[in-house]
């Protein structure tokens, strides 16, 4: 029998709904509008930027926000707007590779521990415990500072610090689907184990992931910046969020414009992220629909 | 329970070998000498062999690992490469300071979250509900250095409040509680911060789901007091997962102190590590990391021990 | 005299949808040492009609208005919020549905009966543990001195009721409200707790209301039952006189849904169809027409005004159930 791991009609439908269902809340259609302008500004920075990033002007140094330069420039007389367009390149992509990273290493490790169990599952939650322990930003800093200071390394290194976290998730999750009763019926009626695992438990752990993956993407993002505040990262002068912030701290009295902008612009993104990973859960979450019709019922 | 407690500690060397190993693993299959970047470039081909041989390296590294695990548990650590100091000796210089900053985060914590969190849920939708909301979400956001340079700028520049440095400082120390300890309030406000959001978002939702439960209802059916249907009554349940949440997140702390560390300048674990790395200072990299993975370990026992003991369902 | 006396009592809750008329100008009176039942469908409006004795409704969105609810020879609800804190728990107290859910879990037993007594009687100490045990005992929990240090989830549902019911006797209170008490229980169960609610108040001479959806129960226990329909009482009697000439369509209705314990008659149960109205709506008919098996034409004219039917025996309704 050719096993096609065909998703179910109502996997697509389900998916259909929680696209409706999202828009409905404010909040998280407010947080996808921001990310993505920024997204977009940051990803069309040579066209959108209004001065170059990296080219000193010394009699424009340390100049207050204005028209001219919407967040004031830098000690070197750069404008610190362009700057912050670019240094969102690496910061976002980061942020987007980091989440592809854990994803294609987490979900398949997770699925497999989970599904298969026994030694397998052992040995994989230990490797993953021992993950955990560290505390992250210790480890990434850790990884970064052997291999070397550059951005692949603080990918990889973001990357391997999240996987096991999606992986832990998505094995219990495993787990919890595997022994429902519909699992079982499915394997009673013939599926193929490939069937199984992609039909009945995505579809399952679709919610969760998704929201997990967001949350992902906003450490990513504040991990990227405190690793290269720390001076692992990007290296001058390549604009950065985290990088400008740590130099701005010897311009704290007389240019305080120079840490405001990068640390307000992680924090809207981040704020972005989180509200746009509520409304996803929300939406993708068929209970949480109900809860909210039965509520205005009652009421 | 004790039994419980018992097999979560005998799990702890097994954990610790798994992390002593790939702190081995990581720190040797990274590229970078440590011996050129302790000697220099221009060192003489036997000064380094003799270092190499003094640290062992010039040996296959499952014996390297062999050795220092033999040193590790009769409670040696080894020296730092570039301190000449003992690694034992650095922690306990550090460590100190690492847990007066994160005790000093969480007190931050637990004084804000518990009353904002337990006002927002008797208050619901009131100004210090949406202040709380606020407050949570831009915790959320801020990354805590971030908020460190704000706290700085406001609090030290602008108001010449409270100093940003000393911690640690042996005048500090010898200038009375105020030099003491106000060079901890900024740090502790920027590093608790987080966790503190944390810990309000879960208090205020624990205690709203717990005011609708029928439990209350007969509390209230009894007549008593409103504090006491709080405090007792509502709290007491609170408490659970909060405490749990709290003594997790203080594990953690060590760990993310290293920005903070970083901007106030002080001689704390993450800083360590951070210079340990910059320098490939093996002995100091595994020394550190396995104390920073014990603490973790602890208070991850402790958190599931403190569950243990509040909620009188669980039994181990 | 009258132990409690209402007039006229109606509950509002104010939501997005509109006010909700929970309790729609609820009269009735309780005797000392009378047990009254109080009966419906779920969403009749009696758990709220024993809640607003109690001033328990949560206001806002709850608001509770009446020409008189008076206790004692006292007005509730010109009590200030101290004042009713004094009441509840000592002078009338209050057992509900869930008893799995109604004791606090974190708490032992001992800490949730001597709370009460610390509260109320000023008891401390050794006093207040022995009384706690006599408690226990008096509702039938044994090793009561032991059970004081454990904790809800060691008890099963009858046992958690009983120690709910020793928690409201334990001031003596002169009002006892126990609401759908014993619906989460076992049959036999039931019957113990019933018994028990029984032989406690009737020595006590403490006055009941009872709230149930089963008329079997309320049977067995009560001298009076006022039957609720979408916030209004539509039918109110002597127990007998009830059994015997059901006087409103729906409490012919209910009679017809109650399966009989002695198994005689032999009829088969007749559901009562359709859904009870939304109470948000003013209702200008009988609210049970919809429903009712039994209308006659001028059901469809006017809303139906009490009729009295005996002695002490009267129902809002236009079809002669008599005959």
């Amino acid at each position: 029998m050719a096993s096609t791991p065909a998703l179910p009609f109502h996997f697509r439908s389900s998916l259909v709904l929680a696209a409706r269902q999202f828009p409905r809340n404010r909040a998280a259609t407010v947080g996808f509008v921001i990310l993505l302008a920024i997204c977009l500004a940051a990803a069309f920075a040579p066209w959108v930027a209004p001065y170059d990033p990296i080219q000193i002007k010394l009699s424009m140094k340390l100049k207050p926000p204005s028209l001219e330069h919407l967040m004031g420039t830098d000690h070197f007389g750069r404008d610190i707007f362009s700057r912050m367009l670019y240094g969102g390149r690496t910061s976002l992509s980061v942020g987007l590779l980091v989440v592809g990273f854990a994803f294609i290493l987490g979900v398949p490790l997770g699925l497999a521990s989970g599904y298969f169990g026994g030694k397998v599952d052992n040995f994989m939650m230990r490797l993953v415990d021992a993950f955990l322990t560290f505390p992250p930003l210790l480890l990434a800093v850790a990884l970064v500072g052997l291999l070397g200071p550059d951005i692949q390394n603080v990918m990889l290194a973001l990357g391997l610090v999240q996987a096991p976290i999606l992986a832990r998730m998505v094995r219990g999750s495993t787990l919890a689907v595997r022994e429902d009763v519909y699992v079982t019926a499915a394997r009673a009626l013939g599926a193929s184990p490939v069937r199984i695992v992609l039909s009945h438990l995505l579809r399952n752990m679709v919610s969760p992931i998704v929201v997990q993956l967001t949350v992902v993407f906003s450490a990513a993002v504040v991990a990227e910046a405190s690793l290269s505040f720390l001076g692992f990262g990007t290296q001058p002068p390549e604009p950065s969020w985290g990088r400008d912030m740590s130099e701005a701290r010897r311009f704290l009295s007389d240019a305080p414009w120079m840490f405001m902008a990068p640390t307000s612009i992680i924090a809207v993104c981040v704020l972005s992220i989180n509200f746009m990973g509520d409304g996803l859960r929300d939406a993708l979450d068929p209970r949480a629909w109900r809860t909210r019709r039965s509520v205005g019922t009652d009421a | 329970m004790w039994s419980y407690l018992g097999r979560r500690l005998i799990q702890v060397p097994l954990v610790l070998l798994v992390v002593s190993l790939m702190t081995f693993l990581i720190t040797r299959a990274t590229p970078g000498d440590p011996v050129q970047i302790m000697l220099g470039m221009q060192t003489s081909p036997e000064a380094a062999t003799a270092m190499r041989k003094e640290f062992n390296l010039d040996r296959p590294v499952y014996e390297q690992y062999g050795l220092w695990i033999a040193k590790v548990v009769t409670g040696d650590l080894g020296r730092s490469m570039r301190l000449n100091d003992r690694v034992t000796s650095l922690i306990a210089e550090r460590l100190p300071i690492s847990l007066q900053l994160a005790a000093a985060g969480m007190l931050f914590a637990l004084l804000v979250s518990i009353p904002l969190g337990v006002i927002a849920a008797l208050r619901r939708n009131s100004w210090i509900d949406y202040l709380c909301t606020g407050y949570t979400v831009l915790g959320f956001a801020v990354p805590n250095f971030g908020l460190a340079l704000i706290l700085i700028y406001v609090f030290s520049i602008q108001l010449d409040w409270l100093p940003i440095t000393g911690i640690g400082s042996s005048e500090a120390i010898a200038g009375g509680p105020w030099k003491h300890y106000s060079p901890f309030i900024i740090p502790a406000v920027a590093l608790g911060t987080l966790q503190t959001a944390m810990l309000t978002r879960l208090l205020r939702s624990s205690m709203i789901d717990i005011l609708s439960q029928d439990y209350m209802r007969t509390a209230r059916a009894k007549g008593l007091l409103p504090w006491n249907i709080v405090v007792v009554h509502a709290l007491k349940n609170a408490m659970i997962p909060f405490v749990t949440m709290a003594a997790i997140q203080f594990g953690y702390m060590i760990g993310v102190q290293v920005t903070i560390e970083y901007i106030f300048a002080v001689p704390g674990m993450g800083s360590a590590v951070l210079n340990a790395v910059v320098n490939r200072d093996f002995p100091v990299i595994q020394g550190f990391t396995l104390v920073i993975a014990v603490f973790f370990l602890l208070t991850n026992i402790a958190a599931d021990m403190l569950y243990a003991l509040l909620d009188p369902r669980i039994r181990y | 005299m009258s132990l409690l006396q209402v007039r006229n009592l109606r509950t509002r809750f104010a939501t997005d949808r509109g006010t909700v008329n929970a309790v729609n100008g609820v009269s009735f009176d309780l005797a000392e040492g009378e047990i009254l039942g109080l009966v419906g469908e779920s969403g009749s409006g009696k758990s709220v009609t024993a809640l607003s004795i109690m001033r328990l409704v949560p206001e806002p969105p709850g608001h509770i208005t009446a020409d008189s609810l008076s206790f004692d020879g006292r007005e509730l609800l010109a009590l200030s919020e101290a004042q009713m804190r004094e009441e509840r728990g000592s002078s009338m107290a209050m057992v509900f549905q869930d008893p799995m859910r109604s004791l606090n879990p974190v708490l032992t037993i001992g800490r949730q009966i001597l709370e009460v007594l610390h509260r109320h009687q000023k008891l401390d100490g050794a006093a207040a543990k022995r009384r706690a045990i006599e408690l226990l005992e008096t509702v039938g929990i044994p090793l009561a001195e032991t059970r004081l240090k454990a904790y809800p989830h060691q008890f099963s549902g009858g046992m958690r009721q009983r120690v709910m019911i020793a928690i409201a006797l334990s001031c003596n209170p002169r009002l006892l409200i126990a609401d759908e008490a014993t619906t989460a229980l076992d049959v036999t169960i039931q019957a113990q707790i019933i018994d028990l609610v029984k032989r406690l108040t009737r020595d006590r001479g403490t006055s009941v209301i009872w709230i149930s959806h089963d008329l079997g129960v309320v049977a067995g226990l009560c001298d009076r039952v006022n039957v609720m329909y979408a916030g209004n009482i539509v039918e109110s009697g002597p127990i007998r006189e009830l059994f015997h000439r059901p006087s409103h369509g729906y409490t012919l209705g209910l009679m017809g849904s109650t399966p009989r314990l002695d198994g005689t008659g032999g009829r088969r149960l007749t559901p009562i169809e359709g859904m009870p109205p939304s109470l948000i709506d003013p209702i200008p008919l009988c609210p049970f027409l919809p429903r009712c098996r039994v209308s006659v034409a001028a059901c469809q004219e006017r809303r139906p005004e009490r009729r009295e039917f005996g002695a002490g025996h009267w129902a809002t309704c236009l079809a002669d159930l008599a005959s």
